[in-house]
């Protein structure tokens, strides 16, 4: 079973590679909130133009885009795992996944070698973006600063929430993608998924400045439990932003992860089932 | 229909029916028994039950009634282990487009659990069997129909399987492509007497390629036997006489040439069986000149699958006859969602 679902992850991590439209798209989105949303929300101008008075708003972070950019590391994990739930459907259309039912491979391998493909590709791209936010700020534009010293263990605290924000979203697309035969469809869904998760979730908005209705649904949302660790470990935030440590919002977001990945299991094993 | 030996190499089908959605009945109690070694064809128009058939047998598809075993395995108890020792090219063109040849051979061999020490080999063997040696580091998208072809029936052999499964395998291709294509099937089966189960509505096909044929219409068997014996059993040559005018008392007429074996009536026509047909044409005229009937066109067929499954359907085969019973429940599916009912 391992070497089948190994040679299964090989397919889906090259044939990711060999299409790097939907890198693109994937990266398009964050990288167009970072260049028109993130630029045009000057919230330093606000209080006489010092910025420091909005560190309280933004848990902490030294301006509002430093803030917002770990929110778009976080969006990416979104964007990325949304093509494999429809690889899915492609390959449900153009008989390939028939042809790999049709082999002993089972459905627990035809499962898992997507969902690990799925959480491995977003890793590169959350940390370009944070890269890229870094860079706008060479080059005269509002730009990330990382005012903590990032060690090993915030290195491994971040790349685990990309990661389980990825698994988290990779089990519900493609928990879609196995349910759902047609394109259209799959991409109606998702649509009506991904945005009110993006607007519920803490990534965007100053949380300061949320209504406290709206922060209690914004602190369960899985981005917001990813984003939030990413925001700790980047900035060195007095204690009393965040009332948790990165683990505990960690252990969050696997919560998330494992109950999207159970959900999805199932409704795999049944679409890879013998039809009746 | 009593059950053959259920051993290696062999499928055996007893009484097998699907129907979905509760209505569409697309395989109605089919009977048959595949010796091993042997090339079999399940032969018929689109929508006729083929695809289903073969979809059971591989273990895709739950029957909905009877059994199958498949080298000697229960099609619903031992289904991965019956995956295991089958191969199957799809009537679809499943080769992975954004994977090379090579990948697409690597892949197959990893589902199979071919021995690692064995997969280069027998790739490299492959590839260049079904010559495509040169385009092997090439993405499969850029193949040729042809190409892609022998690129599925080399990853459906990838494990030396003792049972072949070819559903529509050469559907698309051009005839050059098509001969092609049998010539590797045929070559593989001699070598390791492979049993081949094949489906196909291409009548030469199953006449020129297949040692036994079942005929299937509208999920039944409606004859089986080898295309010599099924066109034997038509009892000779047929010629088809055509009146300018229906005259139902034209048969009688043609019953009493001398040579005729039977008459029967199809569309205004009739179809005279005899032993030597062209012998029997002036024969014909001069009967039906003598009876002042007018002749539209007498015509004279050796004998043929054509006939033969116009003999047991009392219809002419057609290609593109009809919906593919997936094609019908997914249909039934739609309408029943559209109006809030159980799938």
């Amino acid at each position: 079973m391992i070497r089948q679902t190994l040679a299964l992850t090989r397919r889906e991590l090259l044939r990711i590679s060999r299409n790097p439209q939907a890198i693109v798209t994937a990266l398009l989105l964050p990288i167009l909130y970072l260049l028109l949303f993130g630029q045009a929300l000057n919230f330093g101008t606000l209080f006489g133009g010092n910025p420091a008075a909005f560190v309280p708003y933004v848990r902490g972070a030294p301006n509002y885009f430093s803030y917002f950019s770990a929110g778009m590391a976080g969006f990416v994990a979104v964007t990325a795992t949304l093509f494999i739930g429809a690889n899915v459907i492609f390959d449900k259309l153009f008989g390939i996944l028939k042809r790999i039912a049709s082999t002993p491979a089972s459905a627990f391998s035809i499962f898992g070698a997507r969902l690990i493909a799925g959480s491995i590709q977003p890793i590169g791209l959350a940390f370009l973006v944070l890269g890229l936010a870094i860079g706008l700020g060479h080059l005269g534009l509002s730009g990330l600063t990382v005012t903590a010293a990032v060690g090993p263990v915030a290195a491994v605290q971040i790349l685990l929430a990309i990661v389980i924000l990825s698994v988290m979203f990779a089990s519900l697309f493609l928990a879609i993608g196995f349910s759902i035969d047609q394109p259209q469809t799959y991409f109606a869904v998702v649509n009506a998924i991904n945005l009110p998760v993006l607007l519920t979730s803490a990534a965007l908005y100053p949380w300061g400045i949320l209504p406290g209705w709206f922060k209690a649904v914004a602190s369960y949302n899985p981005i917001t439990l990813a984003v939030e660790v990413i925001r700790l470990d980047l900035f060195s935030a007095a204690p009393q932003y965040y009332p948790y440590s990165a683990w505990v919002y960690l252990l969050g977001l696997l919560g998330w992860a494992v109950a999207m990945m159970l959900i999805a299991t199932v409704l795999a094993a049944r679409a890879l089932a013998p039809k009746r | 229909m009593a059950i053959a030996s259920e051993g290696r190499g062999s499928i055996v089908a007893d009484g097998l029916v699907k129907t979905y959605n509760g209505t569409v009945r697309a395989v109605r109690g089919v009977s048959f028994s595949v010796a091993p070694g042997e090339v079999y064809g399940f032969l018929g128009p689109n929508g006729a039950g083929k695809t289903t058939t073969v979809s059971m047998l591989t273990a895709l598809l739950q029957p909905t009634g009877g059994h199958a075993t498949v080298d000697g395995l229960d099609i619903r108890r031992d289904r991965t282990a019956v995956k295991a020792r089958i191969g199957v090219v799809f009537q679809e063109s499943t080769a992975d487009g954004d994977l090379t040849g090579r990948e697409n051979l690597e892949l197959a061999a990893a589902l199979y659990s071919v021995p690692r020490a064995e997969v280069r080999s027998r790739i490299d063997g492959l590839l260049e069997r079904m010559q495509i040696g040169d385009a092997a580091d090439r993405l499969a998208k850029t193949y040729s129909g042809g190409m892609r072809r022998r690129l599925e029936l080399a990853a459906g052999i990838v494990h030396s399987p003792r049972l072949l499964f070819l559903d529509e395998p050469t559907l698309g291709l051009d005839p050059q492509g098509r001969a092609g294509f049998w010539k590797y099937v045929l070559e593989l089966q001699r070598e390791h007497q492979m049993t081949i189960f094949v489906t196909t509505h291409y009548l030469e096909e199953a006449d020129g390629m297949c040692q036994r044929i079942a005929i299937i219409d509208h999920g039944s068997i409606v004859a089986t036997g080898s295309p010599n014996e099924l066109k034997d059993r038509l009892g000779g040559d047929i010629v088809t006489v055509r009146p300018t005018a229906p005259n139902p008392a034209l048969a009688e007429v043609l019953a009493r040439v001398p040579g005729v074996t039977s008459v029967g009536a199809q569309d205004g026509a009739f179809r005279v069986k005899c032993a030597n047909g062209e012998a029997l044409v002036p024969e014909v005229v001069a009967a039906c000149v003598r009876a002042g009937v007018g002749l539209q066109g007498v015509s004279l067929k050796r004998p043929s699958l054509d006939e033969v499954f116009l003999e047991f359907t009392g219809r002419e085969f057609r290609e593109d006859e009809g919906f593919s019973a997936t094609d019908k429940a997914v249909m039934v599916g739609r309408v029943r969602e559209a109006f809030g009912g159980r799938r």
